[in-house]
This record gives C-alpha cells, sequence and structure tokens, in this order.
C-alpha cells in the first residue's frame, strides 16, 4: 500500500491538474473577497471580523471544490483505463481495489490541502485587514473547521469517485453529479434535520459551521459513514467483479 | 455551415451523456417544487415558482455549466483523436469549424431552458396552488427562449478557452470559476460579466422580481458587454485555431 501511495503521489506530482485546483481555489477567494466589498448600510462585509473566513468555506463547498476534488479522484482513476495504462498495472499484478483506495487516499489528501490553502487565504486577508481584531480562539476554530471541510467534503463525495472507479470511463458524470449534488446543498440548508442528513450541508454540521444539536452532528456523522459504507460496498463489487 | 452543424449533431447521436446532461435541465423546477411544497408558499404567484424553478440558479449556474461541459466535450473530442488535421485537409474554414460548434451549443441551450420551461409548468401544476394559465405559460416560454439564446452567447468565452486547450481540465475548471464569479458579481456590477449582463436584460422591466434591486439598468450596456465578450473570444478562438496544424 505504502508503494501504491509514493506511486501515485510521484504521478500526481507531474500533473498540471493540481496547479489548475489551485487556480480554482485561488479565484473562488478572490470571487468571495470581491462580493464583501459590497455596501450594506454603509458597512462592507469585508471589514466584518471573521466574515470572510466563515463566507468562503459554504460557498467554495457549493459551487466548485467539490466538484474538482471528484474531478481530480476521478482523473486519476480513469486516467490509467483512457491511457492503458492499467494494462501494465494488471502484469505486474496490482491489486486494484489497493489501487483504486491509494487513489482515494490521495484524493483526500489533496481535499484537506485544498480547503487549508482557502483557509490560508482567508486567514492572510483577515489578518491584513484587521490583524489586532483576530482572537487566536477565532482562528484556531476557523482552521479546524477548514481542516473537517477537507476531510469530510471527500467522505460525501466518496460514493461518486467509487462509482466512477467501477464505471472506469465516467470523469464528466463525476463532475456533473459532484456539482448538482454540492449544489443541491443550498435548498437542504433551509431546514434543520434536512442540513442535517445531506451529506454536503452534514459537513458544516459536523466542522462547525452550522450552530447545531449533539442530535443534529450524530445525524450527520450517520449520513457521512452511510456515504463511506456505500463507496465501500462499490469498491468491494469491484474487486469481486475481477 | 448547415452541413458542418449537421454534422456536429451526427457526432453528438453517438454521445449518450449529452442527452443525459438535459434531464439536469428538470432539476430546478423539480427543487422549487419542493421548496414550495414544503417550506415557502407562492401565494398562487407562478412568477414566484418560476423564478425559483426557471431563472434563479438555473440562469446563473445550471445552464451554464452544462454549456460550459458541453463547449469543453465539443472541442476536446477533436483534440483527443487528432481529428483536427483531417479537418484542415477537406478543408474545413477554422471560423465556420468554430460557429459549427457554437451552434450546437446554442440549439443544446434553446432545448435545455424548452425543458426546463415544460418541468416548470408541469411541476406548478403538481404544486396545486398555481392555476393554469397560457399567458404565464407564454411568458415563461419566452424568458426561457431569451435565457437559451443569450446564455449560448455568454459562454463563448468557455468555447474559446476550450479551443485554445488539449485538456479537459482548465476548461472545466473555468467554466466553474466563470459561473461562480457570474453569480456573485451581479451585487456588485452587473455589466462585467457576460451571464450578469444577461440577467439585466432578462430582467429588464421588473419582469423578475429580486433580480435586481439596486443598479441601474441599462440594456445597451448589458448587450454591449455580451458583444464585446464575444467579440474577443471569436478573436481568441481565430488565433488558437490558427496556431494549430
Amino acid at each position: 500500500m505504502r508503494t501504491l501511495l509514493w506511486a501515485e503521489h510521484q504521478k500526481i506530482r507531474r500533473l498540471s491538474f493540481v496547479w489548475i485546483a489551485i487556480f480554482a481555489t485561488v479565484m473562488v477567494a478572490v470571487i468571495v473577497f470581491l462580493s464583501g466589498l459590497t455596501d450594506n448600510d454603509g458597512i462592507r462585509d469585508i471589514d466584518t471580523i471573521g466574515w470572510y473566513m466563515a463566507v468562503a468555506q459554504p460557498l467554495a463547498t457549493f459551487f466548485v471544490l467539490p466538484a474538482v476534488i471528484a474531478l481530480l479522484g476521478s482523473y486519476m482513476i480513469c486516467r490509467e483505463e483512457q491511457e492503458n495504462t492499467i494494462d501494465s498495472l494488471r502484469l505486474i499484478p496490482v491489486n486494484e481495489a489497493k489501487l483504486t483506495i491509494a487513489k482515494m487516499i490521495i484524493t483526500l489528501v489533496y481535499s484537506i490541502l485544498f480547503y487549508l490553502l482557502l483557509f490560508a487565504i482567508t486567514f492572510f486577508t483577515e489578518a491584513a485587514l484587521h490583524f489586532s481584531d483576530l482572537s487566536i480562539g477565532m482562528v484556531m476554530n476557523f482552521s479546524k473547521a477548514y481542516f473537517l471541510d477537507g476531510i469530510c467534503i471527500f467522505l460525501a463525495i466518496s460514493p461518486i469517485i467509487a462509482l466512477i472507479s467501477y464505471m472506469k470511463k465516467g470523469y464528466w458524470i463525476a463532475l456533473v453529479i459532484t456539482e448538482f449534488y454540492s449544489f443541491i446543498g443550498l435548498f437542504t440548508s433551509t431546514s434543520n434535520t434536512l442540513k442535517a442528513l445531506y451529506p454536503i450541508t452534514a459537513v458544516f454540521t459536523i466542522s462547525g459551521y452550522y450552530e447545531a444539536s449533539t442530535f443534529q452532528v450524530m445525524l450527520s456523522c450517520i449520513s457521512l459513514l452511510f456515504c463511506v459504507g456505500l463507496a465501500a460496498v462499490t469498491l468491494a463489487g469491484m474487486n469481486k467483479c475481477k | 455551415m448547415l452541413k458542418l452543424i449537421q454534422i456536429e449533431f451526427l457526432k453528438l447521436r453517438r454521445r449518450t451523456f449529452v442527452w443525459i446532461m438535459m434531464f439536469s435541465a428538470l432539476i430546478m423546477p423539480f427543487l422549487a417544487y419542493l421548496l414550495f411544497k414544503y417550506a415557502w408558499d407562492t401565494g398562487g404567484d407562478p412568477v414566484q415558482f418560476y423564478k425559483w424553478s426557471a431563472f434563479g440558479l438555473t440562469l446563473f449556474i445550471v445552464l451554464p455549466v452544462v454549456l460550459g461541459i458541453l463547449s469543453t466535450m465539443l472541442m476536446y473530442n477533436e483534440n483527443q483523436y487528432d481529428m483536427l488535421k483531417q479537418l484542415w485537409i477537406v478543408p474545413v474554414s477554422k471560423m465556420r469549424y468554430f460557429f459549427s460548434k457554437f451552434f450546437v451549443v446554442l440549439i443544446y441551450s434553446v432545448c435545455f431552458m424548452l425543458v426546463t420551461a415544460v418541468g416548470s409548468v408541469i411541476f406548478s401544476i403538481l404544486l396545486g396552488d398555481i392555476a393554469f394559465d397560457w399567458q404565464n405559460v407564454l411568458f415563461l416560454i419566452r424568458k426561457c427562449l431569451e435565457i437559451g439564446v443569450i446564455t449560448a452567447f455568454a459562454m463563448l468565452p468557455i468555447l474559446a478557452i476550450a479551443t485554445t486547450q488539449n485538456g479537459y481540465i482548465l476548461p472545466v475548471a473555468i467554466t466553474l470559476i466563470y459561473a461562480f464569479l457570474g453569480s456573485i458579481i451581479v451585487s456588485i456590477n452587473m455589466y462585467i460579466h457576460p451571464l450578469s449582463s444577461m440577467a439585466v436584460i432578462v430582467a429588464r422591466n421588473g419582469d423578475i422580481p429580486g433580480l435586481n434591486n439596486t443598479q441601474v439598468i441599462s440594456i445597451p450596456l448589458a448587450f454591449l458587454s455580451i458583444f464585446i465578450w464575444g467579440i474577443v473570444s471569436v478573436l481568441l478562438a481565430n488565433v488558437a485555431l490558427a496556431r494549430r496544424k
């Protein structure tokens, strides 16, 4: 497994995809910053302490980052099939389920890194704007929230990546499904029960972005565990087919 | 030109995913149905329902993302199998080639919005609150056609970017950013981005309540914005295709 992880890491280093994903993350931060420049009764949103760090999380999650992360995961998986390198790997032989798991672990790591990058941008901007007003507690809370966002978003989209690895040539499907899947979160966030149950909004219940009761947090954990279970069943099914 | 467009559609016949993507036109009508059934109340006003089912996020996110993916797929296919060389040998004019792709996007966009309109009417009837009225249906179809046509033009920059790239990842990532920027920039300046400019045109005369309450409405300026972006995109595509041997 360690060798597979090392090999996947080496492969991904050469991909321009990572730079494109970083570009997407930076652009999201810039766009959210621009939206904070609008006046609300003479006060700009961006001047409110913590606004930027708080708002960047849901906006990036509902519109851009899950789709980019799912595309990264499905691209890594489908690429082997597309460029026929999977045939060479089968000859070695490499366990395909283990290979997929290695790719998913790498996707998880990048998911966390993208969210931490977003946090770093928002934090440094907030620090540049009003450093003296930021408290250590607030910054630590946000850093924890972004870290958990990175993990939980990966868990929420893991069934889609697993499904794509099962279908092999479906990175477009991964993109479209994930985009709508995350976008529907905008609607589920209007209901207390739905936002705890729907995986994309459950992420915010767990990360602490939404104020939630213990019951809601438990519902969200169950929802994400269900996603992981679904992904595991799909991967297990794939292994059986081979 | 018509032959090129016909060929593009013949090629698309084999890509089932493009047709499956058409079903996403029903997502917003369905979500609007759920929203008004269980959370909100239309108060019998069909425009309130249509605002959510066809004019709101469909205009800013759903349709641009779908068209961005379609544009990328149209360009990527030819690059993937190195078909461009054969096309240049025929010879096919590079601009005709680009515009044939654009017309496919335009026709797809109009069809997508018509499906959204049909879905909106069906779900509004299922909701029960809204009385069926031909005048409202015609208003919905007229607005959907407007959105369908103008969005295709507003997506020209993505089609041009897809022309410049061999891969699909950058155009797709830019599509997501482009749609996101279009929806956010509405509150700052509606005339910078083609998608927000389109919103100005569609919501003119206060046709869609709540879409723009703060900024000065200038339809010529909105058209000018889309026109400038379109011209720059065509020039970019021209340069990119000329460089392709």
